[in-house]
């Protein structure tokens, strides 16, 4: 117990910023369901590689099929693959449990009690999912690049991209890592989304619910064709764009584009879920 | 214990206090505060004052609204109408200032299941804004040997008995010295021992100066602890002030245990005593004969007194006909 009368201790009516974000931090890393996620986004990639080693001779087409021979293309598809549906219930299930659940174990009240600002407690929890968006994607990016140098092989250590020509080690790393940031940036869309869903419930089931029959809805709208008109304000329309980075010159305006759409998604969801934590009960 | 908070808090207190000619710091105070949920009102148009340094004992049957008053207090919830100040700032737009010296357990302790109760504390205490990062680990340290979890601090709080998890609620109050201590009933699941604790701890806060605003349905709990009571029933305020004062309002008479209570009214009423019964008791008013011309009656009439004693008012009994009253 402090006993010191320290007169600047005494005024201060918030803990430091960079306090509550380890705080944030730690609590995150330390759920088993995060870390339990965490191992088997690992898997992806090694399950994708050994079934191109198995398969072997040059079986199917689309991304999948690009990988055989060929390793460096495996985090970039192992990336794709995730980002339809198992990445965003990943950072569904992160916000869901950084305000829902808070709320549900009580432990909201302690945090508005303490207090920690409305406005930062908002902060601390949209770091919080953020680092688990990028903690999921970079797990899959590296145990990709990995499992791709060193279970599928093949162009000696180069990535042949998609237009037939080659890129060095250096530079496929480079696009790896583009497509880690820009994968990043659309699970932050779903992840403001999933927290203002979270903000307005006390059941972390239901943004789970939400993310995924949001996702469901959004795929059934966009294979409708006389619902095209639509297709620029469906976040998961851009989704494919992160196939881009294996081609040569690399497009850009597929990511571009998608990014643009889920900094849009960031700020409706953020706006919404600070307007609502400003007024919630706990 | 706690040396800063009497004189720091009493200029303070005295400082944020409204210039409406209240001379009394006041730790806590509501006006006409009111929650209606659809259409229950859970607490209605409630004025209430908690005194600096009171320990205040909030009483009322559940569902009485203790738990909304105090939640409105604190700004976790919006009151339909009226108003709240906490330490002199109103609530809930500038509670920000004075919370980090206000420690609450509300509705229960709420940590989380996968955590030890240290990790739990930890995390409470890294947004604690008057705790520094260098005294955090030491003031866990001595909050959980306060509540006597020392030995448990390092399971998971998934593992721990209710009595166990309230203890933990009661460490995170006591993370760091409090101007004024909400708790909302803190001997819930508690053992004997349990509850003793809290009252060593209530004591202890108070000594320490700190304000001190208790809710419970345990009468013997608020006898024993508290300077100043609040009587709530169906959201209003039927009674509030300093204990004794109610107590001894309510107080009087000698209390004389015989098994012939028969026999015993009629001498004492011919003698000009009011008397009546009371179980296997009379009961003798103070406005007739003095004590001992009473026993000495009843004694040379012939009437067997087990026993005689003046009649003190218990909460329980000024409890039970608070709220019969209002009924």
């Amino acid at each position: 117990m402090t006993t010191q009368a320290d007169p600047l201790p005494l005024r201060r009516t918030s803990a430091p910023l960079g306090r509550l974000l380890g705080a944030e931090l730690r609590w995150v890393l330390r759920r088993p369901r995060t870390l339990v996620m965490l191992g088997l986004f690992a898997l992806i990639p090694v399950l994708i590689a050994v079934g191109v080693v198995v398969a072997d001779r040059r079986s199917g087409g689309g991304l999948i099929g690009a990988v055989a021979g060929n390793g460096l293309v495996l985090p970039i598809a192992a990336m794709s693959l995730a980002l339809t549906l198992l990445l965003p219930l990943a950072v569904a299930m992160a916000a869901a449990d950084a305000i829902a659940g808070e709320a549900a174990h009580g432990t909201m009240r302690g945090l508005l009690l303490a207090p920690v600002g409305r406005l930062r407690l908002v902060g601390m929890k949209a770091f919080g999912v953020l680092v688990v968006a990028a903690l999921a994607t970079t797990v899959i990016a590296l145990v990709g690049v990995l499992a791709g140098l060193v279970v599928v092989g093949g162009a000696d250590g180069r990535l042949v991209t998609l237009s037939g020509t080659t890129l060095g080690l250096g530079e496929a790393v480079g696009r790896v890592a583009l497509v880690v940031v820009w994968t990043v940036g659309q699970l932050a869309a779903v992840g403001a989304i999933a927290l203002a869903i979270s903000a307005l419930t006390e059941h972390p089931l239901v943004v789970l619910a939400s993310v995924l029959g949001g996702l469901i809805v959004f795929g059934v709208l966009s294979a409708i064709p006389a619902l095209e008109w639509l297709q620029p304000y469906l976040l998961t329309s851009g989704w494919a764009a992160g196939a881009d980075a294996l081609r040569d010159p690399l497009p850009l305006d597929g990511m571009a584009e998608s990014s643009l759409r889920a900094l849009c998604y960031v700020a409706v969801g953020g706006g919404l879920t600070l307007i609502r934590m400003l007024r919630r009960d706990a | 214990m706690t040396p800063t908070p009497t004189a720091a808090g009493v200029t303070r207190a005295a400082a944020g206090a409204p210039a409406d000619g209240t001379a009394a710091p006041v730790a806590a105070r509501v006006r006409g505060l009111r929650k209606v949920f659809g259409r229950t009102v859970a607490v209605d148009r409630i004025d209430l004052d908690v005194p600096t340094g009171a320990v205040l004992g909030m009483l009322g049957p559940n569902g009485s609204g203790k738990t909304t008053l105090i939640r409105m207090l604190l700004g976790l919830t919006r009151p339909t109408a009226g108003t709240a100040e906490l330490l002199g700032s109103p609530v809930p737009d500038g509670a920000g200032a004075v919370l980090p010296s206000v420690g609450a357990l509300v509705e229960g302790p709420g940590f989380h299941p996968f955590l030890s109760g240290r990790e739990n504390l930890r995390r409470a205490g890294a947004t604690e804004p008057l705790l520094t990062s260098r005294d955090l680990p030491a003031a866990v340290d001595a909050a959980l040997e306060r509540v006597g979890l020392a030995g448990a601090a390092d399971r998971r709080y998934r593992g721990y008995s209710l009595g166990m998890k309230q203890r933990l609620g009661l460490a995170a109050v006591l993370l760091v010295p409090r101007r004024l201590v909400v708790l909302d009933e803190p001997t819930n699941g508690l053992d004997p021992a349990g509850t003793r604790d809290v009252r060593r701890i209530i004591a202890e806060l108070h000594a320490g100066g700190a304000t001190v605003l208790v809710s419970s349905h345990l009468l013997a709990e608020v006898e024993a602890t508290c300077t100043h009571v609040a009587v709530l029933q169906s959201g209003s305020l039927v009674a509030s002030g300093e204990l004794r004062t109610l107590l001894e309002a309510d107080a009087g008479g000698l209390v004389i245990s015989t098994p012939d209570v028969e026999r015993a009214l009629p001498v004492l009423r011919a003698a000009g005593a009011t008397a009546f019964r009371d179980g296997d008791a009379v009961v003798v008013a103070d406005d007739g004969p003095p004590a001992p011309e009473v026993i000495a009656l009843l004694v040379r009439a012939g009437v067997a007194v087990h026993e005689a004693r003046r009649r003190r008012a218990r909460l329980e009994e000024l409890f039970a006909r608070l709220t019969e009253e209002a009924r």
